[in-house]
């Protein structure tokens, strides 16, 4: 008996259930922050009833999608259409698998973890589409469609944007690039035009405002979720958040030092206490940039369709080669 | 057009109907109804009328070419503005054709009022245009007084003025939301409707009433003003420019605002006019043509202000003639506070008026433009016939014109800065 691979195994399994666990708390106190911080910001209440200061309203709402009826278009292909929600959310899920939330405390450290973070997030545009073309919809399909020209084309100024970040590093683990920051410094400082195209970018690559051109409520009603209820419509809207939570947290980790603090980390703090001392650092920083989310929602309207193509081919696209080949020359005259 | 099984699934309404029609019509020996035009799409479409098309315009619309589809919007859909309907010919995001469908908030108000007495009319009217209940109410009192041939006391035209220029106010605001609204900003209509709310318990203090206001009456206004609605009238005054501007801070220079608004949907003076547009929709196509001051009504020739206008005649310019309207509406309300008259606010006017036969001709410049009331008596108490333009039917005849070329996304947000009242379009 190979005991070795069977811890191996076993702690994967224990590591995705938690991470499949933690999905659900995390969609319910963004979508909590939407509610009070949009409202705040509005000048109004909010949601005032369900708990103490309505804070349990989300919750709330997740239930209410779980006992409501679950129906299926005549005209949709059913097979798809009950498909697409599962693609859309094991997408977001399955991304989480590389989050360093500190050290030690990565449910699966690979060697390539930045490379399959892509790839895997890059899935949730299969569901998306999918979503849109079963539907049976014309709103649905003109979502779909915006969501596959979007995604697609925002996958490559965020991808390029962060291979200055690991040229400097010269490292595909996230664990190792953040070891680097806490020898250099964070990346925010060596990578400042990588910082600005990823953090666009990742706007658009989670449908966030103003790049929201996939549910746009006031053209498309809501894209392609227009004729979904129930808890298939509360996977799509549960993987938007959890992939919101997700890309602060990889934003946070490539650019601000993950789990480090912004001083020196306490040499005595190690072993459990390190960890909790890590993910408080991981969770204030990532919780940060999910609130500048939540209040670029509450302040901008949304692009147009063609403007948004056109920032990603003509700005973004030419900023991140140039940022990249900036980089690259500096590593090796500079010797980084 | 779909096959359908009667044995398997619940037969469509409209099929049935349309059996119905062709058994008729062969009992009758009428030859059967014929779809007009080889390219017509059929009924499985949406957003097609259940029968052939009847005019060329119809059938332009509502045939498809290769890679065209039509797309319905709305009656019910997030920002068509209430009930507003508009089949949007498609190809891929671009816009071929629109077509807006009206009439899903018919009331036939021009009717009732028909079968009212003049005093009553004045409170059917108010849920017309309910963005600008008071000016619904302006247009006939006048016409009304113009029949019965009296004129309202000096006060009572002050007070009008007062409660008109402030119910502007509030829609121009709103417009402000809506616009940001339809283009996805959530958070200046709530700030447009902080100011909207102040002016709403303002009237309602001194009318009684908060949206419907119900305050003119032939030969005056209701009540005089209190002293809540004056107290109330300080304190806005104070907040009001505070209020446009926090609003204005979030849209004006927003760089995603003004690509989205600059060049977009514009129409040139020539055109405004050659399809009835008025209002602030006219004047920021650069025409300085204002009801106020080409044919002035009540005491707008005993105030001082200029037509403003813009140039440019696109969305952008559409907003900021509002906001440049909003500013000159509370000039207007400083000045009508400082001349106010005292003295009675009614005339003497029996219950029930009857006035001699004739005719009369009323305009007012409404938040959306040239609002005007015909009405005709036959010596008895109640209008032989009342008509009413209203200027957001006229302004919605230019959407069809500005959207082909443009993409989906636009439709709504050059809808909004024309902004329709569709209580008023369908009358």
């Amino acid at each position: 008996m190979d005991w070795e691979l069977l811890l191996g195994v076993g702690r994967f399994l224990l590591a995705t259930t938690l991470l499949l666990v933690l999905t659900i708390p995390t969609a319910f106190i963004i979508i909590q922050m939407e509610l009070k911080v949009i409202a705040s910001m509005n000048l109004r209440l909010g949601p005032n009833r369900v708990g103490p200061g309505g804070m349990f309203q989300s919750t709330i709402h997740g239930f209410k999608v779980l006992a409501k009826e679950d129906t299926i278009p005549d005209q949709a292909d059913p097979s798809t259409f009950t498909l697409a929600p599962w693609m859309v959310y094991m997408a977001a899920a399955m991304s989480m698998l590389v989050i360093p939330f500190a050290p030690g405390a990565i449910a699966a450290d690979f060697n390539i973890g930045i490379v399959y973070f892509f790839a895997v997030l890059g899935l949730s545009v299969v569901g998306l589409l999918v979503a849109g073309w079963a539907s049976y919809n014309k709103y649905s399909l003109l979502g779909g469609l915006r969501s596959a020209a979007q995604m697609v084309s925002y996958e490559i100024p965020l991808t390029l944007s962060i291979v200055g970040a690991v040229v400097l590093a010269g490292t595909l683990s996230f664990s190792e690039i953040i070891e680097w920051q806490r020898q250099h410094g964070w990346l925010l400082i060596w990578q400042p035009i990588g910082l600005g195209i990823f953090y666009i970018s990742s706007l658009a690559e989670v449908n966030r405002t103003p790049f929201d051109m996939v549910e746009a409520d006031s053209e498309l009603v809501a894209g392609p979720f227009t004729e979904y209820s129930g808890m298939r419509f509360g996977f799509f809207f549960f993987a938007e958040y959890v992939a919101l939570f997700i890309m602060s947290g990889i934003l946070v980790s490539l650019f601000f030092g993950g789990w480090l603090a912004p001083w020196p980390f306490p040499a005595q703090l190690g072993g459990f206490a390190g960890t909790l001392y890590g993910i408080f650092w991981f969770f204030l920083k990532t919780y940060i940039f999910v609130f500048i989310a939540v209040w670029l929602r509450a302040t901008l309207p949304r692009v147009r369709v063609d403007q948004l193509m056109g920032m990603a081919w003509k700005v973004l696209l030419p900023l991140a080669l140039v940022n990249l080949f900036v980089t690259a020359i500096a590593v090796v005259v500079f010797d980084l | 057009m779909t096959k359908i099984d009667p044995e398997t699934r619940i037969p469509d309404p409209i099929e049935l109907d349309r059996l119905e029609e062709a058994r008729l019509r062969a009992a009758a020996g009428l030859v059967p109804a014929r779809a007009i035009g080889g390219e017509y799409a059929g009924f499985d479409q949406v957003g097609i009328p259940d029968r052939p098309p009847q005019t060329d315009r119809e059938r332009e619309v509502y045939s498809l070419e290769e890679g065209e589809m039509l797309v319905n919007m709305g009656p019910q859909h997030p920002s068509t503005h209430g009930v507003m309907r508009l089949v949007v010919k498609v190809r891929g995001e671009i816009v071929v054709d629109v077509d807006p469908v009206l009439g899903y908030l018919h009331r036939g108000i021009e009717k009732l009022c028909e079968n009212a007495t003049y005093t009553t009319v004045l409170t059917y009217v108010d849920p017309m245009d309910y963005l600008a209940t008071m000016h619904n109410e302006h247009a006939p009192a006048i016409a009304f007084e113009k029949l019965y041939g009296i004129e309202p006391p000096k006060r009572a035209e002050y007070i009008r003025a007062l409660v008109v220029e402030l119910n502007r106010i509030f829609s121009h605001g709103l417009m402000m939301g809506f616009l940001a609204l339809d283009m996805g900003g959530i958070t200046p209509i709530l700030y447009a409707f902080i100011n909207r709310d102040e002016i709403v318990d303002l009237l309602s203090s001194i009318s009684g009433q908060r949206m419907l206001f119900n305050f003119f009456r032939v030969g005056g206004v209701n009540f005089d003003t209190n002293d809540e609605f004056l107290s109330r009238l300080g304190t806005w005054r104070g907040n009001v420019l505070k209020n446009i501007e926090m609003n204005e801070r979030m849209i004006t220079d927003n760089e995603i605002f003004r690509a989205r608004t600059m060049n977009m949907g514009t129409l040139t003076g020539r055109d405004a006019i050659a399809l009835g547009v008025t209002g602030p929709n006219l004047r920021a196509s650069g025409v300085p043509f204002d009801v106020r001051k080409a044919h002035p009504y009540s005491i707008y020739n005993e105030l001082d202000f200029d037509v403003i206008t813009h140039e440019s005649g696109d969305s952008y310019a559409r907003y900021l003639q509002r906001i440049a309207e909003i500013k000159q509406s509370i000039h207007l309300i400083d000045q009508i506070i400082d001349k106010m008259p005292h003295g009675p606010v009614q005339a003497q006017v029996p219950g029930i008026i009857r006035p001699r036969p004739g005719r009369a001709y009323a305009a007012i410049e409404s938040p959306r433009g040239l609002y005007s009331v015909y009405s005709i008596s036959d010596g008895g108490p109640t209008p032989y016939r009342f008509r009413m333009r209203d200027p957001s039917f006229i302004s919605l005849q230019a959407i069809p014109k500005l959207m082909p070329g443009r993409l989906v996304a636009d439709t709504m947000a050059v809808m909004a800065s024309f902004d329709p009242v569709m209580g008023g379009v369908d009358k």
